[in-house]
């Protein structure tokens, strides 16, 4: 177990070192950042001085070098817009975005959950038609369009809801169904179909024979097996949510990382990106690590060797 | 359903509509500065903020006249050797928001960093040589040589604290700006919220804020921040977007202002590069002949634009008698003909995406399908700001080759001596990294401009210069100064003021509660 661990690090971290990697040539490859930097009758000498004082007048691979020597000690430079060092700057809003994405997988689960518990056992009626309806239109529309549009219609029409910000959990609940409706629709599937197979296998059929009530047997046995497929998603999903949340961010004005890093990528700030790029990537090998991990709390027969 | 019980539910634990109260006025901005010090500033945006904080030696009122500010009178005088300076004296009993009192040393301290290598706005101060410090409340601009533009920046000095500034550096300046301004640094969470106090201490009694506090928010979004508005959440937006203008003009309890911006826009033609066929007058005539601006201005920025023919109303020099080019695509189609393209050309034409102005990417579509219909095929180059900047700029590679929707803007009520330094002049003078025309006379007119400082003589400089621009079509084609839509509540007084392209907060004085004499 505790190999396996090492080893999923391991992994993690060269994960981290790829995607760097990629961040730094291709941001190097879309231009200048010192063209915004500076103001529009600035000359070709404060050009000059300017990437120098930035250390950007250097060949490529020595700035890559002086910034994995620099990224390893957990020092990502200062932010070229923010004067402040790029990684904090990121870390303060992290909490933001978490509670942001937890919230958005929250709604998305308790949706799923009982619908597609009821879709499975309740094959082909209402609630399964309309279950699919509701989970394909959050599938198929754009989370920032169904933002805007709950802005418009429960905080500016009914005023149940704030329209914008972090605070109170109610600034919480517009955005994170925004955030949460997307990948309703994938997981309602997942776990419909996982039903259907388990409901059908033998030893429910064993378990009905015995006389179990079929509640039991649904919402305790077969559900519990029906999880692993969707627990898989919900790593996959929660760091999708962490990318999503980069835009619904923007919508609901909420201070999170993502809006920082978009910004940071149009201002080429690059010390942000590549932090925001690490710390992304960060949480995606944890997210999938403790995924991983958690197959063998849900399914005994799942060990890691 | 669900979303309805867990809406109805959080709804229960909130009031909705949690904006200000009479001592705190809760206003939202759809941009955000990055910097908070002015000697090291670059981007219009930065003054939103900067403009709380710091005062310079003038100010613009909202009559759009120049009234003294921190100095308290100043003149131009020449020596006897010919060399200029400008004579200013410094208000007394200034005080800074850390009970400093406001000296001489501190705007030569500020000229000083101005002037550092780090300093990203330094060129604007190239004809001063140095500040000349007399006593406490007098010192002397020495200038290299006449310069008519440093007038029309309000003699860019701001009042910065010296010796705080001194002692916490760059980055603690950035964590708590201190200056003259009204309102006092309280607290600041980047991408969310700055909130400000009234300075008890603030030298102008009588533009003295009477709200206790001020929050502002920071709403990119613009259907976040109308809505934020319509629930109560906040009492002033910045930028109505155009379509929502005339509704918000229909709610209750609300004013709603619209405002010349500082920006001018225009499409730039290259008409330097060899076989370019933009070196044409003719051509050059029929783009502006091709484009139908006021229907532009009437149909898709709803009114929220001023037709210009050279310059805005209100601008240094502006030339009411100057009539704009009539749309008029059969007479475009006979001037390329007779400048030898009949069947028109192809060409590149750059637009941008990045929303700095209203619709400014649609209404560059819109321009470039209107050349379209008049034979000047576009191929149109879509980019965001970093790379439009960058085609922009002539010693930048790729260069623009084509036609350049783009704008140029230089403070309200706006003076054009430094942009047509830039995209007139061939070479320029700091601005010239943006120049696509070549022109001697235009040349020569332009540096004497910008070294005439007696007004009426600039005046009578800008309108010749203006006239052969306008005969010429040099520098590109003008075509409208968008317009800012502020809205706030009735409750709030507030009058607009251009400093920081109208977001100032000079002229907010507070909630007018019932009762108050």
């Amino acid at each position: 177990m505790k190999r396996y661990v090492l080893r999923r690090l391991l992994q993690g971290a060269v994960a981290i070192l790829g995607a760097l990697l990629i961040v730094f040539v291709a941001q190097r490859l879309s231009g200048d950042p010192v063209a915004l930097m500076l103001p529009m009758d600035a000359g070709e000498e404060e050009f000059a001085a300017m990437r120098a004082a930035l250390g950007l007048d250097k060949p490529l691979p020595t700035q890559f070098v002086v910034f994995l020597g620099n990224a390893l000690t957990g020092e990502f430079g200062d932010s070229y817009q923010w004067q402040a060092p790029a990684m904090q700057l990121l870390l303060e809003r992290l909490p933001a975005t978490l509670e942001l994405a937890l919230a958005g997988l929250v709604f998305a689960l308790l949706l799923a959950v009982p619908l597609g518990v009821i879709s499975a056992v309740r094959r082909g009626g209402v609630v399964d038609r309309a279950a699919k309806v509701f989970a394909m239109l959050g599938q198929a529309v754009p989370s920032f369009w169904i933002g805007l549009l709950l802005i418009l219609f429960v905080a500016v029409e009914l005023q149940w809801l704030p329209a914008f910000g972090r605070g109170t959990p109610a600034h919480l609940v517009l955005p994170a169904i925004a955030l949460g409706w997307y990948p309703v629709a994938a997981m309602t599937r997942t776990l419909r179909s996982a039903m259907l197979d388990i409901l059908e296998s033998d030893y429910v059929r064993m378990e009905r024979a015995i006389g179990l009530p079929e509640r039991w047997i649904v919402w305790r046995y077969a559900l519990r097996n029906a999880l692993v497929p969707l627990v898989t998603m919900i790593g996959v999903y929660f760091a999708n949510m962490l990318g999503g949340a980069f835009v619904i961010e923007v919508v609901f004005a909420w201070p999170g990382v993502g809006r920082t890093v978009v910004d940071a990528v149009f201002a080429r700030d690059f010390p942000v990106v590549q932090a925001g790029v690490v710390l992304a990537a960060g949480v995606f090998v944890v997210v999938n690590l403790i995924v991983d991990l958690s197959y063998g709390f849900i399914d005994p027969r799942i060990r890691h060797g | 359903m669900s979303v309805r019980a867990i809406a109805a539910g959080a709804a229960l634990a909130l009031a909705a509509g949690a904006a200000g109260s009479d001592e705190e006025i809760v206003v939202a901005f759809g941009a955000e500065p990055q910097q908070v010090d002015p000697t090291r500033s670059s981007a219009g945006v930065d003054g939103y903020f900067i403009d709380l904080f710091y005062e310079s030696l003038l100010a613009v009122a909202p009559s759009l006249e120049r009234v003294n500010w921190l100095a308290e009178s100043w003149e131009v005088r020449e020596d006897e050797d010919g060399a200029v300076r400008i004579a200013v004296r410094v208000r007394e009993g200034v005080k800074f928001h850390n009970g400093e009192t406001l000296s001489a040393d501190d705007f030569a301290y500020s000229f000083e960093r101005l002037n550092d290598p780090v300093s990203p706005t330094r060129g604007r101060l190239r004809y001063v040589e140095r500040i000349e410090v007399h006593d406490a409340h007098s010192f002397d601009f020495v200038l290299s040589s006449p310069d008519g533009a440093l007038e029309a920046l309000n003699l860019v000095l701001t009042a910065i604290p010296q010796s705080y500034y001194r002692e916490v550096g760059d980055a603690g300046v950035q964590q708590h700006p201190i200056g003259t301004g009204p309102w006092k640094f309280v607290s600041r969470k980047p991408r969310e919220e700055l909130v400000v106090e009234r300075f008890e201490d603030y030298w102008n009694k009588d533009a003295m804020p009477v709200a206790k506090r001020l929050r502002i928010k920071i709403i990119p979004e613009d259907t976040t921040r109308v809505a934020a508005f319509k629930t109560g959440a906040v009492d002033w937006i910045d930028a109505v977007p155009p379509a929502q203008v005339a509704s918000f003009e229909e709610l209750p309890d609300t004013r709603v202002v619209s405002l010349p911006g500082p920006n001018n826009l225009f499409l730039t033609l290259n008409a330097v590069d060899p076989g370019s066929p933009f070196r044409l007058k003719a051509v050059r005539q029929a783009v502006a002949h091709a484009v139908n601006v006021d229907d532009i201005l009437r149909y898709v920025l709803h009114g929220q634009g001023i037709r210009t023919v050279q310059l805005a109303p209100g601008t240094l020099g502006y030339d009411p008698d100057l009539a704009p080019y009539a749309y008029d695509p059969a007479r475009a189609r006979a001037l390329l003909a007779e400048a030898g393209f009949p069947a028109g050309f192809n060409v590149n034409c750059y637009n941008l995406t990045t929303p700095r102005e209203p619709y400014f990417k649609e209404v560059g579509e819109i321009l470039f399908a209107y050349l379209n219909e008049a034979g000047i095929r576009c191929r149109i180059v879509q980019l965001e700001y970093g790379a439009w900047i960058n085609v922009g700029r002539t010693f930048s590679r790729p260069r623009m080759d084509g036609i350049l929707s783009t704008m140029w803007g230089q403070g309200l009520p706006g003076d054009p001596t430094d942009a047509w330094s830039g995209h007139v002049h061939s070479t320029g003078d700091g601005w010239g990294t943006y120049s696509y025309h070549a022109d001697p006379r235009l040349d020569a007119m332009i540096e004497e401009l910008r070294t005439t400082m007696d007004p009426d003589l600039r005046v009578e400089l800008i309108r010749r210069i203006a006239r052969i621009k306008h005969e010429e079509m040099a520098g590109g084609v003008p075509t409208y100064r968008p317009m800012l839509t502020l809205a706030w509540r009735s409750d709030i007084d507030f009058e607009p003021w251009p400093g920081a392209f109208w977001r100032s907060m000079r002229g907010l004085r507070g909630r007018s509660t019932v009762g108050e004499p």
